[in-house]
């Protein structure tokens, strides 16, 4: 990528991200509300599925991407500040990161004891 | 690579907002990204629910409930406007990106669009959700 196209690598994750966290939320909700009644068990058994929850997980990764280029967007245009421009991007990595660290360590328990 | 140019800063400031003009789809674009921020923000409350509704059949009762509770039902009714609000503009932003309502009529149009229909599904969420 060049300089002067810098951008664009950002802008083609959003795309793509924003497709695959579109296309998750359609399937949960579509799942969500065609169900009856939502016990436990249908609850685990849903997400202890080899593809729900490697879908899972991926969407989890593909929010975070989204989350990071759209919260950088946001710093860079609102905040001129250039130390609490740093900080501020430190704060949301680190909510990022630890978000998926937390989600994916879930995601593996149910993936073990499936 | 954050820095910013030291020219930039000579660059003309209006900082009074009531002198601008918002046209339909500034309005859009301004409840896009707050809808984004608003979203990022509610990661962490989505996991917690997630993983008490996961990890055990006491925890699926209490998660239930606490969706129940009415201070967490506005925060998802807020949540929920903002998810309806970020699909729609984001669906507008796609199409705009292959030349779909690129002129300026259109473009007003479909950004009423969003607005109005993301306020009617929320309106249609709340009456059922409440």
């Amino acid at each position: 990528m060049t300089y002067q196209a810098k951008g664009l690598q950002a802008w083609f994750f959003q795309r793509v991200s924003g497709v695959f966290i579109a296309l998750y939320i359609l399937y949960f909700l579509w799942v969500f509300f065609t169900t009856e009644l939502f016990t436990y068990q249908l609850w685990l058994t849903w997400f202890s599925h080899p593809l729900m929850n490697a879908a899972t997980g991926l969407f989890f990764i593909q929010l975070v991407v989204h989350a990071w280029v759209g919260m950088r967007d946001v710093v860079l245009d609102y905040m001129p500040n250039n130390t609490i421009r740093f900080f501020s991007l430190i704060v949301i990595s680190f909510i990022l990161i630890a978000s998926s660290l937390e989600i994916l360590r879930i995601l593996f328990s149910l993936s073990l004891n499936a | 690579m954050y820095s910013l140019d030291k020219r930039m800063n000579k660059r003309p400031k209006n900082l009074n907002l009531l002198s601008v003009k918002f046209p339909m789809s500034a309005i859009m674009s301004a409840g896009h990204r707050a809808a984004g921020i608003l979203l990022f923000l509610s990661i962490p409350y989505f996991i917690y629910i997630f993983q008490l509704s996961i990890i055990n059949e006491t925890g699926f009762i209490q998660a239930k409930a606490e969706l129940q509770s009415p201070l967490v039902k506005v925060f998802c009714l807020i949540t929920i406007w903002a998810l309806v609000h970020h699909f729609l503009a984001g669906i507008r932003y796609f199409l705009l990106d292959v030349d779909i309502g690129i002129e300026k009529k259109w473009a007003q149009k479909t950004a009423f669009l969003v607005m109005v229909s993301g306020f009617v599904i929320f309106l249609v969420i709340l009456f059922f959700y409440i």
